[in-house]
């Protein structure tokens, strides 16, 4: 440890001994035990504040969520692109059985039973 | 070692500087503190508490602001330690983390005082122990020099720190440093010098 120098003769002896019991620090392990307990119970009360668990989780709940958000997007988006698609494909895309097929049968049994129905009425009216 | 081991080994050893056994079981604790061991970092705190005193009442200009900047510090370097790189020493890392919070508590003292002064006028800062006029006046000159001044005259010829580590607590050049102890040394001849003629 350096001396304090100011000048050299006694007094300067008294001087640095002055300054150092001005600035001597506390003796005695209880003070010592006290101080560390009080630093501990500060950053114990801090640590489990819930701030700082608050804080702690904010972080990963914020990315969670933009995230959340933005695969909700894509899907959205995704899903308003099939239908967009589905829909186009219904309009431009001929359809593979001809409408007259599908109506035919309708049409042909509707003939069908009229014919019956007119043929049955003139075979009744015979004798 | 693991940081449970280091805790325990520490908790059980005496914490004399010197020790070769500190420096490793010492990083031990700090990755220990890092994965979030309380007890790790009390035993942290225990090793350098007095150190940090030390600094800090270098700078603020009472007992009771070293105590309180002592805490301070303490919390930052917790909150601070998952930046803290396990190779570099702790204790200069903690220690400029303690001298950041006592300028910070000194500057906070300041505007305080500012804002006191038009209500009072506060009486100049005196140790209650005080027994003889070189102490008064020593106290006296002390306040009189830049608070830097006053830091770096504490730090290095109470607490024997060198101009480099000075430097480094204070973010100021080595040179720097150097140069305020010179200009606190000459400011307190100054001021002492019709006391010296009287003892």
């Amino acid at each position: 440890m350096t001396k304090l120098t100011l000048h050299n003769d006694g007094a300067d002896d008294d001087v640095t001994r002055e300054l150092r019991a001005l600035y001597v620090a506390p003796a005695g392990e209880p003070y010592w035990n006290e101080l560390e307990a009080r630093i501990m119970a500060r950053i114990t009360e801090v640590d489990l504040g819930w701030w700082a668990e608050l804080d702690r989780w904010a972080r990963p709940a914020l990315l969670a969520a933009a995230v959340l958000v933005l695969a909700a997007g894509v899907a959205m988006f995704r899903a308003r692109q099939v239908e967009t698609r589905t829909a186009y494909e219904h309009i431009l895309t001929p359809s593979p059985v001809p409408v007259e097929t599908v109506i035919r049968p309708t049409l042909e049994g509707d003939r069908e039973a009229s014919l019956r129905d007119v043929v049955g009425h003139k075979s009744n009216g015979r004798p | 070692m693991t940081a449970a081991t280091a805790v325990q080994s520490t908790f059980a050893m005496p914490s004399a500087d010197g020790d070769p056994r500190r420096s490793s079981d010492e990083r031990a604790l700090v990755v220990a503190a890092q994965e979030g061991s309380n007890e790790a970092f009390a035993a942290l705190v225990r090793l350098h508490q007095r150190r940090a005193y030390a600094v800090c009442r270098a700078i603020v200009l009472t007992h009771e602001d070293a105590e309180d900047a002592v805490q301070e510090g303490f919390l930052h370097a917790f909150r601070a330690l998952d930046r803290f790189l396990p190779d570099q020493p702790f204790g200069a890392w903690l220690y400029r983390i303690m001298a950041n919070a006592s300028l910070d508590l000194v500057r906070r003292r300041k505007v305080r005082d500012a804002d006191e002064l038009s209500e009072s006028s506060p009486a100049p800062f005196r140790d209650p122990g005080e027994a003889d006029e070189l102490r008064r006046r020593l106290t006296d000159a002390l306040t009189r020099l830049t608070d830097r001044q006053r830091s770096v005259i504490v730090l290095h010829d109470v607490e024997g720190f060198t101009h480099g580590e000075i430097g480094s607590m204070l973010g100021i050049p080595e040179g720097t440093a150097r140069s305020d102890l010179h200009h606190a040394r000459a400011a307190l001849r100054r001021l002492l010098k019709d006391v010296r003629s009287d003892i």
